[in-house]
């Protein structure tokens, strides 16, 4: 929005409300969070544990809603266990891990549907669950929040190297004296925390975009790990932002803007990488992967 | 001197299924040692009991001490990098991720060592086949091991990559002192470039001097009659052969 002379911006404005100050840290929280994650989701190709374990969630959240108990800490509670049960599933069982998140997945999901339906009247909290409501973030919400994300973000920056070297080959990981198994479900338990903590912006349906979104976004522009890591983790604050200002001034639900605004970007970043890909082929100067940044 | 390598009864099975049956034998230093056999014969299996990635009944020693004792002595490069060849990873990056202190190691010394130094900033996925074991060969001496496992490292690379491949693990053989144990299909480059092999179908059909357990005989009963052997031109033995293709 361009303001005219003489008028004043309405951004100072809706930066002095409360609501929207806590919108705004706790979206620039969580997007950095998710889309770091979102770096080694994609490389272990989780992404569908990630949708899974967001979805069961709700199962979680339910038992906080019928228990009067907080519905976040209940949901954190069982989305940890559930990612430590598909975990244990999938190194005990013969089923492949798809199978094992897809049953937990829809089981999670249904027995949250049920759980919320034993409670009498209009359920306005599952429409906040599934779909999220970052304007709705109550203090102690940010709180919990911001010491979560602190403590997760310090894991793995302090093991990158050893996330990313497993992420990229277990066996490798192994010969570097790296503990395969207890990193994998440190990741899964941290992953199911970050998407749980997520769900308060975008809802179970729509949380794991901002896991994926970024990260694919910045594969398409990056030539080296470095500017990937800080192009995802850009691109996820922009689109909270973006996402979170536009779906104000256009009256929208802002879970829904953030993510079409991801998606926007990911599209534009595509056909930029695409005519950039084609116009070094027509030059004759190289391959499409020479169209990335240094 | 003890010897570099030893196993003893190392016994592996899957689901029940016995994959390797009481292997047993050694390996002295400064040795490269070849392993062979057909398809499904445990080759890769026994690699990988040894460095402690498959679980296995049975004793490995390496240095006279449990694996996990001397692993930064340890050089792996598997058969393959299964890694989404679309993530923007460079050479150097990839390298960095084993060094818990990367300026402190010698990171150019093992590329040139490799002859990849000029590829530091190319993207892993951008590599040749041949580039790319060439990489995974430099990220196992980053610690500078004393024993280097080598899993088909040349499968999908042309004759002449595979050529230059094998001088390079010589050299380092002969240079720096490092035992080598590969397994390999291409009987030749075996041929040419071990001093010993391990011949195994399951269960251990001949070990010893490459030149004296790589007989007709012993080929015949890995590879059965399709095996097309013919007598070695350089090979003064009679009886000692190499199957072609």
């Amino acid at each position: 929005m361009t303001p005219t002379p003489g008028m004043r911006s309405p951004m100072p404005d809706l930066l002095l409300l409360p609501f929207m100050q806590r919108a705004i840290l706790a979206g620039l929280v969580l997007g950095l969070l998710l889309s770091y994650l979102g770096i080694f989701v994609t490389l272990r190709k989780m992404a569908f544990f990630s949708d899974g374990i967001a979805h069961a969630a709700l199962a979680g959240a339910a038992i906080g809603l019928l228990t009067r108990f907080s519905p976040l800490l209940s949901a954190l509670a069982f989305s940890m266990l559930l990612a430590a049960l598909v975990y244990w599933l999938e190194k005990k069982s013969s089923l492949s891990s798809d199978a094992i998140i897809g049953i937990m997945f829809t089981s999670g999901m249904a027995l949250g549907v049920v759980l919320i339906s034993l409670r009498p009247g209009y359920q306005p909290e599952l429409i906040s669950y599934l779909f999220g409501n970052i304007l709705a973030i109550r203090r102690v919400d940010l709180a919990l929040i911001i010491v979560l994300a602190a403590v997760i973000l310090a894991f793995i920056f302090s093991h990158k190297r050893k996330l990313t070297l497993l992420a990229l080959d277990r066996e490798m990981a192994c010969m570097a004296g790296i503990n395969p198994d207890l990193y994998e479900l440190l990741l899964y338990i941290m992953l199911s925390c970050a998407l749980v903590l997520g769900i308060r912006i975008l809802g179970v349906i729509l949380v794991s975009a901002i896991l994926i979104i970024p990260v694919s976004t910045a594969r398409l522009l990056s030539r080296s790990f470095k500017t990937l890591t800080w192009l995802t983790v850009l691109i996820a604050e922009f689109t909270v932002m973006a996402g979170l200002v536009l779906s104000y001034f256009l009256d929208l639900p802002t879970g829904a803007v953030i993510v079409l605004t991801g998606s926007t970007i990911f599209s534009l970043a595509f056909l930029a990488a695409a005519l950039r890909k084609r116009s070094l082929r027509l030059a004759g100067g190289g391959h499409g992967k020479q169209g990335r940044s240094e | 001197m003890p010897p570099v390598l030893e196993v003893k009864d190392l016994t592996v099975r899957f689901n029940g299924n016995l994959a390797l049956d009481r292997i047993s034998f050694t390996i002295e230093k400064e040795a490269i040692i070849a392993v062979i056999g057909p398809n499904g014969s445990g080759k890769t299996t026994l690699l990988k009991a040894i460095l402690g990635l498959v679980p296995c009944q049975g004793q490995v020693r390496l240095f006279s001490r449990p694996l996990r004792q001397v692993l930064p002595q340890v050089g792996y490069v598997p058969q393959r990098f299964a890694f989404d060849s679309s993530f923007p990873l460079t050479v150097e990056e990839f390298i960095n991720l084993t060094c818990r202190t990367p300026e402190k190691l010698p990171l150019h010394g093992v590329l040139d060592e490799v002859g990849m130094t000029e590829f530091k900033g190319k993207l892993i996925g951008e590599l040749s086949g041949g580039q790319l074991q060439r990489v995974l060969l430099a990220h196992a001496l980053l610690h500078r091991p004393r024993i280097l496992f080598l899993d088909e490292a040349t499968s999908g690379i042309d004759i002449e990559g595979q050529s230059d491949f094998y001088s390079t693990i010589q050299r380092l053989n002969r240079e720096h002192g490092v035992t080598v144990m590969m397994v390999s299909h291409e009987i030749s480059m075996v041929y040419k470039f071990t001093d010993r092999i391990i011949c195994l179908n399951r269960d251990l059909v001949s070990h010893g001097e490459t030149r004296i357990a790589l007989t007709a005989e012993v080929l015949k009963k890995l590879y059965g009659d399709n095996a097309d052997l013919k007598s070695h031109d350089h090979d003064a033995h009679a009886g000692h052969a190499e199957p072609h293709a």
